[in-house]
């Protein structure tokens, strides 16, 4: 079965620069974070919830390292004192088959 | 204006306060969408049995489709329908008699076979399938994109949204409100205060003095990787073991989740081992070809449970103190219209749908059975 990737958005690049992408899974770039903390979205968990960052593929383990030290450049809020948002399994995509087949033996199913 | 909550029911209502030419003042204790906005899976239908449910749903429907104009902002909003799938006798008899009232307000649903099952969803699997109640004017949309436009409205609008705010204090004088203290001590005024807790309305009501008959359960979900759209509509399993669960169509990611047979009541958004393999058993069950698609996250949020299933909005015995809670998961499909309809009875008193079935003081004997 085919799981192509469904992205239809492409990264918009301001006039005679290149942007750099921060969030690889959902791309979004520097300057979109920059500018929604701009405008208040000052938490990795509100910057999540406007732009999507960290909740593709890798969950944020590329991505929020880097957006908690611009949120402390725009802020001056100190990336140690930043709520991460939280952690939660399965870490690393595991198939629904694979998943489903672990409750099937739970229950004693064939 | 005061409105407790920047979930999707505080930011809209604020939103249609602050059209009607009210001076809104939001405040969100953490951050919005912080609570049951935030972790829902964002689908929209009319189908219910409660004839107020399915007027106000009508209405919200078709607000869902003016909302980007609305808003000046995209939400996402798709059309893909809802299917109920019955699997028994029973099951498909309740599903006509609540097509019959639904179509007497107006709604487009049918009762479909087994074959425009699986021509809706290819690859159903149909071992035990009967057939199944189909709406296609169901829905979907982005929560967060839908509670940002309207705080984002609020704000053009000339009112105010404050983050961080958490409110400990509705002060009253005789029995009316006059203004609520936040934690950082700071007093506000205001001949109105809305109750747009969520999950925790029960708890922002005791502190006026009210008594909101609303109480939190947990509810899993997960969602998957992106891919290629393999269905549109909201697919729902009403057995014991059953779920739901859509592909998001803006993104490509499918999200699904669960009624536990066992409730875990409370405020707690921890997970469970439990719900990260049998959601997918139960998917892949309906839909073997979704075996391979990936799951990227589990999480939970809070169902704000009122005793028969159906929305609180309303008056309280403190004058000037209102509720819109107990939305028993149904807050983000319910919130446009059932915000215009509290802001309507806020302004003036009388909503052009009168929203009595819902009050807080009815009799909480009439259970919502498509919940």
């Amino acid at each position: 079965m085919a799981v192509a990737k469904a992205r239809k958005k492409r990264v918009r690049t301001r006039e005679g620069s290149s942007p750099t992408v921060v969030c690889r899974c959902e791309e979004v770039t520097e300057e979109e974070i920059r500018q929604v903390i701009r405008e208040g979205h000052d938490t990795l968990e509100a910057v999540k919830r406007v732009l999507r960052t960290g909740m593709g593929h890798c969950q944020g383990r590329g991505c929020l390292r880097t957006i908690a030290r611009m949120i402390e450049q725009e802020t001056g809020r100190p990336v140690a004192e930043q709520r991460w948002p939280r952690s939660r399994p399965p870490l690393k995509p595991l198939p629904l088959g694979m998943l489903g087949e672990t409750a099937r033996r739970v229950k004693g199913e064939r | 204006m005061i409105v407790i909550g920047g979930g999707v029911i505080g930011a809209a209502t604020g939103y249609h306060l602050a059209k009607l030419g009210r001076k809104v003042l939001l405040l969100e204790r953490d951050f919005p969408c912080a609570g049951s906005t935030g972790r829902c899976i964002g689908g929209i239908r009319a189908q219910f049995t409660h004839d107020l449910s399915i007027r106000v749903m009508l209405e919200s429907v078709k607000m869902f489709s003016e909302l980007e104009e609305e808003l000046g902002r995209g939400v996402d909003w798709h059309q893909g329908g809802y299917l109920f799938l019955a699997f028994d006798e029973a099951r498909e008899r309740a599903f006509k008699e609540a097509i019959a009232v639904q179509r007497r307000y107006g709604l487009w649903v049918d009762y479909v076979g087994v074959r425009d099952c699986v021509r809706l969803v290819p690859g159903l699997d149909t071992r035990g399938l009967r057939g199944g109640a189909y709406c296609p004017t169901d829905g979907q949309a982005d929560p967060f994109k839908v509670t940002y436009g309207y705080l984002a409205g609020i704000k053009r609008l000339g009112g105010t949204v404050m983050t961080g705010t958490e409110v400990v204090k509705v002060n009253t004088r005789g029995d009316r409100v006059v203004s609520v203290t936040t934690r950082r001590g700071d007093e506000h005024h205001a001949p109105v205060v809305l109750n747009a807790a969520g999950p925790w309305a029960a708890e922002v009501g005791r502190l006026a003095g009210v008594e909101i008959p609303v109480e939190p359960d947990r509810h899993e979900s997960l969602v998957t990787e992106a891919v290629e759209r393999m269905f549109e509509p909201m697919l729902v399993d009403y057995r014991a073991d059953g779920c739901y669960f859509v592909q998001h169509i803006g993104t490509g990611h499918f999200v699904g989740c669960y009624t536990p047979e066992k409730l875990v009541p409370g405020l707690d958004t921890g997970v469970s081992d439990e719900f990260i393999t049998e959601m997918p058993r139960r998917m892949v069950r309906l839909v073997p070809r979704l075996r391979g698609v990936k799951v990227l996250r589990q999480w939970s949020g809070s169902y704000e449970m009122s005793p028969d299933g159906n929305p609180v909005c309303g008056p309280t015995p403190v004058e000037g103190f209102y509720v819109s809670g107990g939305m028993s998961g149904h807050g983000f499909m319910f919130g446009p219209a059932v915000a215009r309809l509290m802001a309507e009875l806020i302004d003036c008193g009388e909503p052009h749908l009168a929203l009595d079935q819902f009050a807080l003081d009815r009799d909480y004997g009439r259970r919502e059975a498509m919940k």
